[in-house]
């Protein structure tokens, strides 16, 4: 075990006793499993195959603080959150929930819209014990989080429930060199319909590292609209895990969107549980400077009659690096699987890297899967064209830039988040030129 | 308007344009017709601004400004209009949004304010009916799926909204059938006036059936070897391009 492994396990065992859900076997036990995994795992680094884009030095080589138990809440919340947006809400700062800045009134008893840690110690019932919440462990990112399992947003969503309007959970990382770990759960009973926006964004000051997962159960002919939002300043890092289920004729739309941030990894991984199941992967960043992002996305289709389409887009600058690797495994059973899969890349910068991994693995012989990848510059024929008719060359690019990405963007249907991507994407495009 | 005094220009070090002279005064429609090969669609992409051809001799001006010092924008701006012989397909951005950024630039060059929503909207619909387009081509990405037809009648819409004084038509005859010729060449006309000039580049002598030119050249070789009065194209019709091309041999 090398000293990073132990700072960590240091800091877990002074924050053991003061964790929730003490006597709450289910919990108990993922927390000793977690933690055992993240002893024999530690932290990815390149030798691995599916972390080998991505150096990972610079963030497990600092022994950063685990964020503490009580966080600063004078903040000035608005600046983060979404005009116009009528929804639900929940804020967490520096990983700890902020009831103050939260709006949840008008939910019914069939909808839990709440806290991680409030849950586990009022009505541990609700997250119905240990199978609900199982998470898989693929890496020490995740390993990490899990033992800790201390708090992030719990939504929970029983049957036959329309939610009238978008749930946003906020994650603001305000202090410096710490690490929060959101612990994430979402659970869509049948026959249900829910928007969710998950964000996270930082203070210009930050500097630290979020490590989460979210857990997504998506029941018997639900619809779940999932959106990830990083906005999070260039000195913050992180990595997401995003483990996803869908049973039977569900649809989860997963969006994607990463316009900020130092390192940022998404881990995603949707498996296509039972016959009928559909999910679109939308997926968009932008980088420049030296920002590194990488998604490492896993659709894997266990049943028959499923369909999965996934399109990423990314537009590179300075010299930032994008890496995408999209795994596609269908399962012998899988027949009659439809799955499409696609990453284009637009340079901006002759510096600017795109690594882009695309990775079939097939059993089942009656399926239908495509692929492609592309990574390309602005088109000079374009460029000319806009600007016989007056407009000057940069506006022109930004033009381009901006169509380039209009097929993932115009997907967003809730306005006034599709309106905060457009303007940060905006403001981003002209202050790199 | 526009003079043009011994140009040359190559492109990949290879010479194509080899000493045109031309002088349009303001309110003329000039033609310059030649065969395949000739150097039409050069002298179209130099007026306009395309970085891929050299000039490697001679100058233009344009309403007394040194038009090869300026950028293709600024020769927009200035009212230098290129109809593309090959209208370039942009998928994510509307007709509705190109044509308001090129207005608004327009404008904003020449000290005008903004047209605001309803004035762009109102002279929007009245150019469209003139081109006979309907309303949901200006909705969709510029010329993405467009017919051939449909993408000259849309060039003919961005000049007719950008009102410019000097209007360069490359090839916009080509591959138009001759309904959607008759649309595009009644576009044409309503534009013309006396202060605006053209310059018609074509293969073809249909195109001047429709737009009567005051002068017609024939470009050969890179080099105008014949100007004259619209009867030229007739005769061009009647003894076709071998006598040009004999002509520039000789």
């Amino acid at each position: 075990m090398n000293q990073v492994t132990q700072h960590y396990l240091d800091q877990f065992n002074a924050a053991r006793p003061a964790l929730a859900g003490a006597g709450l076997s289910w919990l108990e036990d993922q927390r000793r499993t977690a933690l055992e995994r993240f002893q024999k795992l530690g932290f990815p680094d390149q030798q691995e195959e599916d972390w080998r884009y991505t150096p990972l030095k610079s963030l497990t080589a600092k022994s950063l603080q685990i964020a503490p138990e009580k966080s600063k809440v004078d903040l000035e919340i608005n600046r983060y959150l979404i005009d116009d947006l009528d929804s639900y809400r929940l804020v967490f700062i520096d990983g700890k929930y902020a009831p103050k800045h939260s709006e949840i009134s008008g939910l019914d008893d069939l909808v839990v819209v709440d806290s991680f840690e409030n849950v586990i110690n009022v009505r541990p019932e609700k997250l119905g014990g240990a199978k609900r919440v199982e998470v898989p462990i693929e890496h020490g990112f995740a390993a990490l989080n899990i033992a800790f399992s201390r708090d992030g947003y719990v939504v929970d969503i029983g049957d036959n429930k329309r939610l009238d309007k978008p749930v946003e959970i906020v994650f603001v990382a305000v202090e410096s060199d710490l690490v929060t770990q959101p612990r994430n759960i979402l659970h869509l009973g049948q026959g249900s319909k829910a928007e969710i926006i998950e964000r996270y964004v930082s203070s210009p000051l930050s500097g630290s590292l979020v490590n989460s997962t979210t857990t997504i159960v998506v029941g018997d002919r639900s619809r779940l609209d999932y959106f990830l939002v990083q906005t999070l300043q260039n000195n913050v890092n992180q990595i997401t895990s995003v483990d996803a289920s869908l049973a039977g004729h569900s649809t989860l739309n997963c969006y994607t969107m990463t316009l900020g941030g130092q390192l940022v990894r998404n881990n995603l991984k949707i498996g296509m549980e039972a016959e009928g199941a559909h999910c679109e992967m939308l997926g968009l960043y932008n980088t420049s400077g030296k920002q590194h992002v990488d998604n490492h996305t896993t659709v894997v289709h266990q049943a028959p009659h499923c369909s999965s389409r996934e399109l990423y887009k990314g537009v590179l600058d300075g010299r930032s690096r994008a890496v995408f690797h999209g795994r596609i495994k269908v399962e012998q059973g899988a027949q009659k699987t439809d799955a499409a899969q696609s990453n284009n890349n637009l340079l901006l910068s002759s510096i600017a890297e795109a690594d882009t991994k695309p990775q079939l693995e097939i059993y089942a012989d009656d399926v239908k899967c495509a692929h492609g990848a592309t990574i390309g510059q602005i088109d000079q024929n374009s460029l000319f064209y806009l600007r016989s008719r007056g407009i000057n060359e940069e506006d022109a690019r930004a033009m381009l830039t901006y169509a380039f990405l209009n097929d993932v963007l115009e997907e967003v249907e809730i306005e006034p988040l599709r309106k905060v991507i457009e303007s940060v994407l905006a403001e981003r495009l002209i202050d790199d030129e | 308007m526009l003079s043009i005094n011994n140009l040359h220009a190559s492109i990949d070090g290879k010479a194509i344009l080899k000493g045109i002279d031309l002088e349009v005064g303001a309110g003329e429609v000039h033609a310059i017709m030649g065969p395949n090969g000739s150097g039409k669609s050069t002298l179209a992409s130099v007026l306009a601004g395309r970085d891929d051809y050299e000039v490697t001799k001679g100058e233009v001006f344009y309403r007394g400004m040194d038009l090869l010092d300026m950028e293709p924008e600024i020769r927009a701006r200035e009212g230098l209009f290129l109809a593309f012989q090959y209208p370039v397909e942009i998928p994510g951005v509307t007709n509705m949004y190109l044509l308001k950024a090129a207005i608004n630039s327009v404008r904003k060059h020449r000290g005008m304010e903004e047209l605001d929503a309803r004035e762009f909207l109102k002279m929007i619909k009245e150019k469209a009916a003139m081109v006979e387009m309907k309303q949901e081509f200006l909705y969709r990405s510029v010329n993405e799926g467009f017919s051939g037809g449909e993408k000259k009648r849309n060039e003919i819409l961005q000049m007719a909204m950008l009102e410019p004084s000097l209007s360069v038509l490359d090839e916009t005859d080509s591959g138009l059938d001759i309904d959607a010729l008759k649309i595009v060449a009644q576009g044409v006309n309503l534009l013309r006036s006396a202060e605006r000039s053209m310059v018609l580049v074509t293969h073809y002598q249909r195109l001047l059936d429709y737009i009567v030119p005051d002068y017609v050249h024939v470009l050969a070789g890179g080099r105008i070897l014949r100007s004259g009065g619209k009867e030229l194209a007739l005769e061009l019709e009647k003894k076709g391009y071998g006598w040009v091309e004999d002509l520039a041999a000789a």
